[in-house]
């Protein structure tokens, strides 16, 4: 039994006889309608719209509708039956579906010297024509460029599979015992350090709170001046009664002092502010209810507290009074803390009114 | 024939023909009132509500619109007479909370000079501070304060000028003795002039040069300083003697060292009260003692100074002078009238102050007036500086002149015709004449990158800055402070960003 020949696959045993220059050709002679259209459509190109990148498939990857037409079911089964049971190959086994499909003639006319001879006379001529065409071609300009594209495929796609290849032995060698993929980033090592904003989420609401009368360049200069005093003044005191809040241990604070103005803001920043609502106790009086607040809104109250604070302050400057209540409560000496203790005090007594609603009249 | 119905009925007969219509009426004009899609009239709509039955009269309630007033908190006295200026012009050499920077050299006269440590930040030795403090050469707003200790990169400029030092002073290879080397600096906002002067002053110390400086040119012309004119002099100039003597104060302080071993070699006759014993320390003693006296004794330090040798019979002990640096800062409000007025309230021009005039003349005759060398830096500034057209152009003539462009070619930048620019400035920037060497133009440009980098480490060895120095960083930063000009990225240097939030605890 003599395997068939597949006369589809032709087309490649040439290529593999020959230089890959006729394989374009022989190719581009059955996609020349498809050429023609393509070089067609310049002429309706939208120069404005930008530039679509993705390539069009070349010629030899294009796929035609009746190129590989799947059989019925019923035809399937009777194949692979024919395949497994009745049809072996000379040494006994069942014929792969690749022998089914027919060897390349390629290999065949490798090893077959006579085949070589009588073979048809179209890929005869094939062999023997060289350089020179039998027909004209209006895409003479495409030709150096689908020899470019296909070698620069072929030589992007082995330094694509090297370096798969270089990354996979890496990733092996590095992946901990256990895990089959690379240990996942966690969101906190995520975060960039590129802000969209200039200036710390803190420091900008607080410089705006010191802003007057809108000038916030003047706020911003102010701000640095803060920033420099307690960058520079010596590290507080903690007063044991009133820690602050996180943050490195109090010598280590002054080198950051962003992160130094963060901790004490928080730490004196009251956790809900009081309501005073009506038509809980009837009698028209007023009744302290404790409503929590976000972190936003509870460093506002801080600030607010602490500016109202530097008021009273002597210094002659802005920025220096209110450097100097921000490092007093670092240090527990502010009346700031006082107020927080107050407002907790109130809401502590006040939080048995929570549940209740006002009275409908 | 009258009708049998009076007025009075013709009027009452209306009303109670016209029948009130049970249908809505057929307008033919749309109603404006209601919309076209409703389908109930007018007539059927809910009563209106009476307007006012909302707003509840309180009684005994004012309704003019209050507002509270917010209470100015009384502060008890307002500070001191002079405490907010000196507070503004405070400056701060050291920072304690700052890291200490481990392997950090000083400037000295070894490593002034070794270009493997360009691009570092050299410390000023500690006794010299106090010896800068008195020439002032440090400034307020030049971020001082953030640091542990003062240091200063050693750039390009740095190192030329280093080596020219060492020239000048007469060691080295090409050692030129009793040289004078002239420069006006400009360069961009941030770009380092004045820190370069305070680099040669630091050198200028380090090899015991007597440095001579004036590190405000405004207050000369600002008419801040008491003036007074100069008898028999054509134009009339006019003399400063408070400012005069406040430099020789500040030329003492600083160089007490060397002027208190030198000794008077020349015969003053306007100053009967000198010996012929005393130091140049004792001369310059007597002009800040008595500040009518302070020109004349300015005038006599400079020529004893600039003495090569001593005057016949006063040959006991007299020691070589060493060379002199002299820096100006701001060099543009030199260069327009003053704010001071003459008798007939035309302003004076300030190259009618004498001690101006001093100062400019050493661009055009600084061989001859130093004669043991030394160097002359002039600086302009771009911090509270006067706009003059003149001396753009001048400097303009200046920078064609450096790149061989002759004066006589059409390519020679020149003022232009009716800006009214001022021919004493250009006199005075035209170029020097027999065996004066010209004055060069020295423009500062911005760090390179390893420079650069070499800087921003110094950021981070401090304790200031919390990044990670690495090639793309520092480039960016480069970028970012337009090609690396120093003051930029100082700015960026200590601006501060937060790795992480401190995450409040409820407590």
């Amino acid at each position: 039994m003599s395997p068939r020949l597949n006369l589809f696959t032709a087309n490649k045993a040439a290529a593999a006889l020959r230089q890959p220059f006729a394989v374009a050709r022989a190719q581009r002679s059955v996609a020349l309608p498809l050429l023609l259209r393509e070089q067609s459509t310049p002429v309706q190109k939208r120069w404005n719209s930008s530039q679509n990148h993705k390539k069009g498939l070349s010629p030899d990857e294009q796929k035609f509708p009746t190129q590989d037409q799947l059989g019925h079911v019923g035809e399937e089964a009777a194949e692979m039956d024919r395949i497994m049971h009745k049809e072996k190959s000379c040494d006994g086994q069942p014929s792969s579906p690749e022998l089914e499909q027919g060897s390349p003639v390629a290999d065949i006319l490798k090893r077959d010297k006579e085949g070589l001879k009588h073979m048809p006379k179209v890929m005869q001529d094939q062999l023997k024509k060289s350089g020179s065409r039998s027909f004209s071609t209006s895409a003479r300009s495409r030709l150096p460029e689908l020899q470019n594209t296909e070698s620069q495929d072929e030589i992007s796609a082995a330094v694509l599979a090297d370096m798969i290849q270089q990354v996979n032995e890496q990733v092996a060698a590095r992946l901990p015992e256990g895990l089959k993929f690379d240990v996942p980033v966690l969101p906190a090592q995520k975060k960039t350090l590129n802000f969209r904003k200039r200036y710390d989420t803190m420091q900008e609401q607080f410089t705006k709170m010191l802003m007057q009368d809108g000038k916030l360049a003047r706020a911003q200069k102010n701000m640095s001046i803060i920033l420099d005093h307690l960058r520079t003044s010596s590290p507080p005191n903690i007063n044991p009664r009133r820690p602050l809040m996180g943050g490195p241990p109090a010598p280590q604070l002054p080198l950051d002092p962003v992160l130094y103005l963060t901790c004490i803001i928080d730490s004196v920043a009251p956790l809900f502010r009081i309501r005073q609502q009506k038509g809980i106790a009837g009698g028209g009086t007023a009744v302290q209810v404790p409503h929590p607040l976000n972190l936003r809104q509870r460093r506002r109250a801080a600030i607010k507290w602490i500016l109202d604070a530097s008021e009273k302050r002597r210094d002659a400057q802005l920025a220096h009074r209110v450097a100097n209540e921000l490092v007093a409560v670092a240090e527990g000496r502010s009346g700031v803390w006082d107020r927080r203790d107050q407002q907790h005090k109130i809401g502590i007594s006040g939080r048995a009114n929570l549940g209740l609603a006002p009275r409908r009249r | 024939m009258a009708s049998s119905w009076c007025w009075s009925c013709l009027s009452r007969l209306r009303a109670p023909s016209t029948p009130r219509a049970i249908l809505p009426p057929q307008s033919i004009t749309p109603r404006l009132t209601t919309a076209s899609f409703h389908s109930s009239a007018v007539q059927y709509a809910n009563p209106t509500k009476k307007k006012g039955a909302l707003v509840a009269v309180k009684y005994r309630q004012g309704q003019t619109l209050r507002r509270k007033k917010k209470k100015t908190t009384e502060r008890s006295r307002p500070p001191a007479v002079g405490e907010r200026k000196a507070l503004r012009k405070r400056i701060v050499l050291s920072n304690p909370n700052a890291l200490e920077v481990e392997g950090m050299q000083d400037l000295s006269a070894e490593t002034m000079i070794d270009a493997r440590l360009r691009g570092s930040v050299l410390g000023l030795p500690v006794p010299m501070l106090d010896q800068l403090r008195a020439v002032q050469a440090f400034k307020p707003k030049q971020g001082w304060s953030i640091f542990r200790r003062p240091g200063t990169v050693l750039r390009r400029d740095t190192l030329e000028m280093a080596r020219l030092f060492e020239k000048i002073s007469g060691e080295g290879d090409a050692a030129e003795k009793g040289k004078v080397v002239k420069k006006i600096i400009t360069g961009l906002k941030g770009s380092g002039k004045t820190v370069h002067l305070l680099q040669a002053m630091a050198m200028g110390f380090l090899k015991k040069w007597v440095v001579v400086t004036v590190p405000d040119a405004r207050e000369l012309v600002s008419g801040d300083t008491s003036y007074s004119p100069i008898e028999g002099t054509n134009p009339l100039q006019y003399v400063q003697p408070n400012a005069v003597s406040a430099l020789l104060m500040r030329t003492v302080e600083a160089n007490r060292q060397v002027l208190s071993s030198l000794n008077v070699s020349q015969k003053h006759t306007g100053l009967p009260s000198l010996k012929p014993s005393s130091t140049l320390e004792d001369l310059a003693k007597l002009g800040f003692q008595d500040a009518a006296i302070a020109w004349p004794v300015f005038q006599a330090l400079w020529t004893e100074l600039t003495a090569t040798a001593a005057a016949p019979g006063m040959e006991k002990d007299f020691k070589a002078r060493p060379p002199m640096l002299v820096t100006v800062d701001g060099i543009a409000h030199w260069m327009k009238e003053s704010a001071y007025r003459a008798s007939d309230f035309t302003p004076v021009h300030a190259h009618d102050l004498v001690f101006v005039k001093h100062f400019l003349s050493l661009l055009q005759n600084g061989q001859a007036s130093l004669k043991n060398g030394g160097m002359v830096l002039y600086a302009t500034s771009t911090s509270n500086n006067p706009s003059i057209y003149t001396l753009e152009v001048a400097l303009d003539q200046l920078a064609a002149r450096q790149a061989g462009t002759s004066p006589s070619s059409p390519d020679y930048p020149s003022p232009e015709a009716y800006s009214g620019a001022d021919a004493r400035v250009l006199d005075l920037f035209k170029p020097t004449t027999g065996k004066e060497p010209q004055f060069e133009l020295q423009t500062l440009g911005g760090l390179t990158r390893d420079e650069t980098r070499g800087y921003l480490e110094y950021f981070a060895r401090s304790g200031l800055l919390r990044e990670e120095v690495n090639e793309t960083w520092v480039g960016e930063k480069w970028s970012l402070s337009g090609g690396g000009i120093i003051g930029e990225l100082e700015k960026l240097g200590r601006h501060v960003r937060t790795t992480a939030q401190t995450t409040p605890v409820l407590n």
